[in-house]
């Protein structure tokens, strides 16, 4: 198996993981009433915006713990240069994410339209955020394999 | 599997240049040795740039190290 391809791996699980235990923190919270997620849409951006700094500063951590379990393992220090092909793929890859995620919010207005609750809208952003990124990395691995 | 119209002999150049590894290669054309996989297998078609530069270090016309197998297209 590649560098990228586990890395790819790698970037979906951490995606999982992260998004899956700061919604339940935040669930959690919700439940005890902290805030109320069904009527405070401040409470929604402040929770976005705590979601990207925690999300980009764990993702930071776990490519670092990645590379040197991977330097380990392979005994290979260098990371692989991105080269005309990995390029490629991320492009690709960036484009089927792309899909998955405008989807998402095509679904949450259409959701809207029909009466649905606005908090939904946020829930979907949520997950069809999380389907896009696994969307992206698996596109990634799908294109490494099989080829472009 | 995808796999491309446009086929090539490097692997049969590289082993007549003095039996150079796919590392060797690759760092030659400055691409990763899983490029240089890809493109062996007919998984991936190089750019027009890295074309020149397989030209260059075989020191081979690029018609004689691709080939392109057409399709159905008149």
């Amino acid at each position: 198996m590649s560098y990228q391809e586990k890395q790819n791996i790698v970037n979906i699980f951490s995606g999982l993981l992260v998004t899956g235990i700061f919604a339940w923190m935040v669930y959690l919270r919700h439940l005890s009433g902290q805030f109320d997620l069904t009527e405070d849409f401040r409470a929604w951006g402040i929770l976005f915006l705590i979601f990207i700094g925690v999300s980009v500063a764990v993702r930071v951590v776990i490519q670092i713990i990645f590379h040197i379990i991977n330097a380990i393992a392979t005994r290979e220090e260098k990371v692989p240069v991105e080269d005309e092909r990995d390029k490629l793929v991320k492009l690709k890859s960036m484009r089927n994410s792309y899909y998955a995620f405008v989807s998402g919010f095509v679904v949450s207005v259409v959701g809207l339209a029909l009466g649905m609750p606005v908090h939904w809208i946020f829930i979907a952003f949520v997950v069809f955020g999380l389907i896009a990124e696994i969307m992206d990395n698996g596109s990634q691995i799908y294109y490494y394999r099989k080829g472009i | 599997m995808v796999q491309s119209r446009i086929q090539n002999n490097i692997r049969q150049l590289r082993f007549q240049a003095g039996e150079m590894t796919q590392q060797e290669l690759a760092d030659r054309v400055r691409v990763s040795r899983q490029t240089i996989v890809a493109i062996e297998k007919g998984n991936y078609s190089p750019s027009l740039e890295l074309a020149f530069r397989f030209s260059y270090i075989f020191k081979t016309p690029l018609e004689e190290i691709f080939s392109y197998e057409p399709g159905d297209e008149t």
